[in-house]
């Protein structure tokens, strides 16, 4: 983060403070350099988009923060603890909930066992007690009816469309109850009235205290939500700042038209 | 699926059936018209608790072990050679074996877990090939391929008394089972394990410690599986490496289970009953042939083509859809979720999604 960006911070009045931040951060598949040198720091409890063009690697960037592949060299660390190559489960448990970008939920479960799914156990007793307890239920019912899908909690989730997955998806990554949440192109094939709906969650959650890291394609949505904005392109950053800055930047239409 | 969704009405009659079926169980040793038939109903019993073993991975994790009568074979042996070699109580000696299993379970769990999918079948295929080889090689403490005598636990018994004390012991270790898997089906541990049944990167992002659920389900599958081999071993009283590690023992657990539904409790013990009779009426019929192993993969290839769920899911369906005035509840939950969205007007174009999927068809199950 340059100096000039920090007292652009100052000027709007609000400090940051660093949420999950990559040094130096590496992935490779074959000759393809996915994830190349990235090193970048998101702000902890805002709303933050990644963008870039197709490839650019932002895929891969949440998959090495997340646990769900292993970085060739680099270092993630959230909230200043080091998390880089921490299984999965673990970084939930640290505070991070995902979704994927090809939405993924558990098609033969009901939609209701979806999020019941996500609730954490404490203890060896709460693993064993009852997955259908009252209060998981009313606390799974709730995220349901946050994300609008109450109505359909008995349904198979593969009976749901594909808008309907991702709200679904959500309201699973909700129960866990991260501090932090990595959102991989939520409108991504989602019809306009459901992204109405997503952004506005996202806005409201966020005004709740979660912190949010979101990769969108969808400009519109990027603007009106972020606060922070970071531009990938190849595998590392190149142009980062708030959403009005960032869509001015000439770096940032390069890399978008490939001139 | 819950039971809670289900009309009233589908619960009692499950409850009654469930009566019923449990009735006919404890009863049927008093049927039973002779001997033979009576120790083929020891063999289905044996054959249920098994199927309903290696459910407990199978069914909950979806990791399909093809390979589990290495424990069926290593619960035998141990219980026999501990009989036989340190002249332990033949039932402390089930019971320590089935100890010994759970242990030995820890670490081949560890290495065979590290793999998913066809790569696990594999292994578990492995692991039961290099035990028979151990075990016939290693003759002069496991007595080979000429087999090792166990001694009966209650040498007065006359033979249809034994076979009646054995059919009680195996149904009531099978209770045991289908208890435990009952209970694991209901609690947050199990729910975990259904999520890494149906996608296992999604659960551990979730949270969920895919790897020591799995490991804790293929000790318990292992476990309640060696029980049932060294109920066997007491029972049948001759044991030889040939039947105790044979794939084809670890073949017929899975078919059983996916013959009558591996998300069901009682599916494995459905199965068994059917596959288990089957067997036995072939083996009266037509001798040692090879019969009934055409007889058995025929069995499955209808299974896989025209009940994929098992049978037990298949009568559901049929029943929910003949009952008076009853469509299926997803009839219902989707009907209903049109009209709400009709009338909600906020989900343009999100109905197609439900409307032709009141009745899935397989292709589905791949998205
Ligand atoms: N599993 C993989 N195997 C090989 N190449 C991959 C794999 N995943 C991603 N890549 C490559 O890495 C690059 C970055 O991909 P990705 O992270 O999905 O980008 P984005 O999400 O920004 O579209 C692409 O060139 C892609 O082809
Ligand atoms: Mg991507």
């Amino acid at each position: 983060m340059s100096a000039g960006q920090l007292s652009a911070e100052a000027v709007a009045g609000r400090a940051v403070e660093p949420g999950l931040q990559a040094t130096g951060l590496t992935k490779s598949y074959g000759g393809v350099c996915a994830v190349n040198d990235a090193s970048v720091t998101f702000h902890h409890g805002r709303v933050n988009a990644l963008i870039g063009p197709n490839g650019s690697g932002k895929t891969t960037f949440f998959n090495c923060a997340t646990g769900m592949i292993r970085p060739d060299s680099g270092q993630v660390t959230y909230r200043g603890r080091d998390i880089t190559r921490w299984a999965p489960h673990r970084v939930a448990a640290a505070g991070i909930g995902r979704s994927f970008q090809l939405c993924r939920v558990f098609p033969r479960m009901t939609v209701l066992e979806n999020v019941l799914v996500a609730a954490r156990a404490r203890s060896l007793r709460t693993l064993l007690g009852g997955a259908y307890d009252r209060e998981l239920v009313d606390r799974a019912r709730g995220w349901l009816a946050r994300v609008g899908l109450d109505h359909v909690e008995a349904l198979e989730a593969r009976n749901l469309s594909y808008g309907q997955q991702k709200l679904l998806e959500l309201a699973g990554v909700l129960m866990a109850d991260p501090e932090t949440i990595l959102l991989d192109e939520p409108a991504g094939g989602v019809n306009p009235a459901l992204i109405g709906r997503i952004g506005t969650l996202v806005r409201e959650l966020n005004a709740e205290g979660k912190t949010f890291l979101i990769v969108e394609h969808n400009m519109e949505m990027v603007m009106s939500l972020s606060d922070h904005v970071v531009v990938f392109d190849r595998g590392r950053p190149i142009a980062e700042g708030p959403p009005w800055s960032v869509q001015a930047d000439p770096r940032v239409l390069e890399a978008y038209l490939g001139v | 699926m819950r039971s809670a969704s289900d009309p009233a009405s589908l619960r009692a009659a499950r409850w009654g059936l469930l009566a019923v079926a449990a009735a006919l169980v404890f009863t049927f040793p008093v049927l039973a018209p002779n001997a033979y038939i009576l120790s083929a109903g020891v063999v289905v019993a044996n054959y249920a608790v098994l199927a309903t073993s290696w459910n407990f991975m199978g069914g909950f994790t979806g990791y399909i072990s093809l390979g589990h009568a290495a424990y069926f074979g290593l619960g035998a042996y141990g219980t026999g050679l501990l009989v036989t070699k340190a002249d332990v109580p033949s039932f402390l000696a089930l019971v320590l074996s089935g100890a010994i299993v759970a242990v030995l379970a820890v670490p081949i769990g560890i290495a065979a877990l590290r793999v998913r999918g066809a790569s696990f079948v594999i292994v578990s295929i492995a692991l039961v090939l290099i035990l028979l080889l151990v075990f016939q090689s290693w003759s002069s403490f496991t007595g080979g391929s000429n087999g090792l005598n166990v001694p009966r636990p209650f040498p007065d018994l006359l033979r249809p008394e034994h076979h009646l004390v054995f059919y009680y012991l195996f149904a009531g270790l099978l209770c045991l089972a289908l208890l435990t898997w009952w209970a694991v089906d209901r609690s947050r541990f199990g729910m975990g394990l259904k999520a890494i049944r149906e996608d296992e990167d999604k659960a551990q992002s979730l949270g969920v410690p895919t790897f020591l659920y799995k490991l804790v389900a293929f000790v318990v599958s292992a476990t309640f599986t060696a029980l049932g081999g060294g109920l066997y071993a007491l029972w049948f009283g001759d044991l030889d490496p040939i039947f105790q590690f044979s794939i084809l023992v670890g073949s017929y657990m899975v078919l059983m289970a996916l013959l009558g539904g591996i998300r069901n409790l009682f599916g494995p013990l459905v199965g068994a009953v059917i596959v288990g009779s089957a067997l036995e009426y072939f083996k009266l019929e037509f001798g040692d042939t090879q019969f009934h192993l055409v007889a058995a993969g025929l069995l499955l290839a209808l299974v896989v083509l025209f009940m994929p769920d098992g049978v037990l899911p298949f009568i559901g369906d049929q029943l929910r859809r003949l009952g008076p005035g009853q469509s299926s509840i997803r009839e219902v939950s989707a009907g209903e979720l049109l009209e709400q969205n009709a009338s909600r007007g906020d989900l343009p174009g999100q109905g197609d999604g439900v409307e032709g999927r009141a009745a899935p068809a397989p292709s589905e199950v791949t998205r």
